[in-house]
């Protein structure tokens, strides 16, 4: 057997569990704010849990002191929200009797709205300083859905609002409907589960959460803590359109958008008239149209002025040229006039140059022709002839250099200086 | 903005267009059409993607024009389940 612990004892239980409700009967009394669940009346006290979505405890309280408070039994169902003052106790039970733990409450009334305003003052907070108001916001939503899932009551009066909202938008695509209690305990997780199922379907573009209006209670399930933390992660966009304008719940702050009506929310889920965005449609087009044809006509036309610039343009440089050609004509021929006259004055400087050489070279020139004509006349025929050779010629008169052309003529004359004597050949043996 | 105006822009991120961003490029488009400062080839582009545009414009016009569709998320959920579990 193992040894005890170091502890004091062992005490006998009966006295341990008188103690314990003594050490619990000395805790502070303190308000305990939650919703009843389970509430029923026994011989002496009544019974029943308080809880939120963090925790419960069981509660009692005698039924002296609920009958002095005058509340209707009735007002405590199922999800009432009460205030309950008391603090712990403990029964230590008997020998017949189990022992038990309760919040015994001397103290007890229905929550007012400023309790649940405080509560959701705290809520806000809370989840604004964790940066849950911001992620819905970031979505972004399309201008025109094919596909609207909406978390609603079936048949509810928000249904018949939302419904005819979209209809003046000329909408008519597709709606999911995710039908859920929208006013209980059961409403939030049934919400937020609903969400969850349209998130889980690709072709839902955007929800819709909707409910007609009410009290802070009846709209109580919109500020649920679990709710909004679940709207506020999700990846759909998520249109409140919860009570009315002057309602302001949880849930609208985490949303991507609050709306104050279902009606108002239609005019949001589909940011334009349907047949208005087609005329407006048609507009663009032609103006599209136009726009293009007109630029592409400027630019035709352009490009036709262009194209008239090198006409223009030859036709100048044509005209330019033939003004400079009419110049250089006019130029030409006064140059040639000048020129002509310049010539004629260096040839009749020339002219008189010419003469007064020539006049100076004649004796000159007549010495010379002198010499030149001794030297010509030493190599005449006639001059050999007188110094004693004879020439032979023919009958013709030309001369016979060879025998062999004397022997082709049989009459032959020889010249002497002084006289020519014909001859006759005679033939070779 | 315009001055380096990017052909076909949207039409690239075809997947990501939406009605709205295409009607916005639409009047951008029709802008710089009006400018006159686009040249002749990005007239042309321009001219050929307002076309694109406006077909899808007016396909997801019609898609919402023509008779509403009601269905219900539980006997979508039962189906796609009934669909699990023969498959």
């Amino acid at each position: 057997m193992k040894p005890d612990p170091e502890l004091p004892g062992p005490f006998p239980v009966g006295r341990y569990a008188a103690e314990l409700r003594e050490f619990m009967r000395a805790r502070a009394r303190v308000l305990v704010l939650g919703e009843v669940t389970g509430f029923k009346r026994s011989r002496v006290s009544c019974y029943f849990e308080l809880r939120d979505r963090d925790g419960a405890i069981p509660c009692s309280i005698w039924n002296s002191d609920l009958d002095r408070l005058g509340i209707d039994e009735l007002l405590l169902r199922d999800g009432a929200e009460v205030v309950a003052g008391g603090g712990p106790d403990y029964y230590p039970g008997s020998a017949t009797a189990a022992p038990s733990f309760s919040f015994r409450a001397t103290h007890l009334r229905l929550a007012g709205e400023g309790d649940l305003l405080a509560q959701l003052a705290r809520l806000r907070a809370t989840l604004e300083s964790e940066g849950l108001f911001k992620p819905q916001r970031r979505l972004a939503r399309p201008l025109i859905p094919k596909t609207i899932g909406v978390v609603t009551a079936r048949g509810s009066a928000a249904c018949a609002d939302l419904l005819a909202g979209l209809e003046r938008r000329g909408w008519r695509g597709t709606i999911i409907w995710a039908d859920a209690p929208v006013q209980d305990r059961r409403a939030a997780p049934a919400i937020a589960e609903a969400l969850r199922g349209l998130a889980a379907l690709p072709r839902v573009e955007v929800a819709v959460v909707c409910r007609g209006g009410g009290s802070l209670f009846d709209l109580w399930a919109f500020c649920d803590e679990g709710l909004c933390r679940t709207v506020a992660l999700l990846r759909l966009p998520v249109i409140s359109a919860v009570g009315h304008e002057s309602d302001h719940t949880l849930l609208d702050d985490v949303a991507a958008l609050a709306c104050s009506t279902p009606t108002h929310a239609a005019g949001e889920v589909v940011g334009v008239s349907i047949p208005d965005a087609g005329r407006e449609l048609a507009t663009a087009a032609a103006l599209a149209s136009n726009s293009g044809r007109s630029s592409v006509g400027r630019r035709g036309r352009r490009l036709i002025e262009l194209a008239g610039v090198p006409a223009r343009s030859v036709r100048a440089e044509r005209s330019r040229m033939h003004q400079t050609l009419r110049e250089v004509r006019a130029s030409g021929l006064r140059g040639v006039r000048e020129r002509r006259s310049l010539t004629g004055r260096h040839g009749l400087v020339m002219t008189r140059r010419i003469t007064a050489e020539r006049q100076r070279g004649v004796p000159a020139r007549g010495e010379l022709l002198a010499g030149l004509e001794l030297a010509l006349r030493a190599h005449e025929p006639e001059r050999t002839l007188q110094r004693g050779y004879a020439l032979v010629e023919d009958p013709r008169g030309e001369p016979i250099a060879s025998a062999a052309a004397a022997r082709r003529n049989a009459n032959l004359t020889i010249r002497f200086a002084d006289d020519a004597v014909k001859v006759r050949t005679e033939p070779d043996d | 903005m315009l001055s380096r105006f990017e052909p076909n822009r949207m039409t690239e991120n075809a997947e990501q267009q939406t009605y709205e961003s295409a009607t916005a490029r639409l009047e951008e488009i029709i802008t710089r059409l009006d400018s006159g400062e686009a040249e002749l080839r990005e007239t042309l582009a321009l001219c050929v993607e307002a076309k694109q545009l406006i077909e899808f414009c007016k396909l997801e016009l019609e898609a919402v024009s023509g008779a509403l569709t009601e269905l219900r998320l539980d006997e979508l959920v039962s189906e796609l389940e009934g669909r699990a579990e023969t498959g």
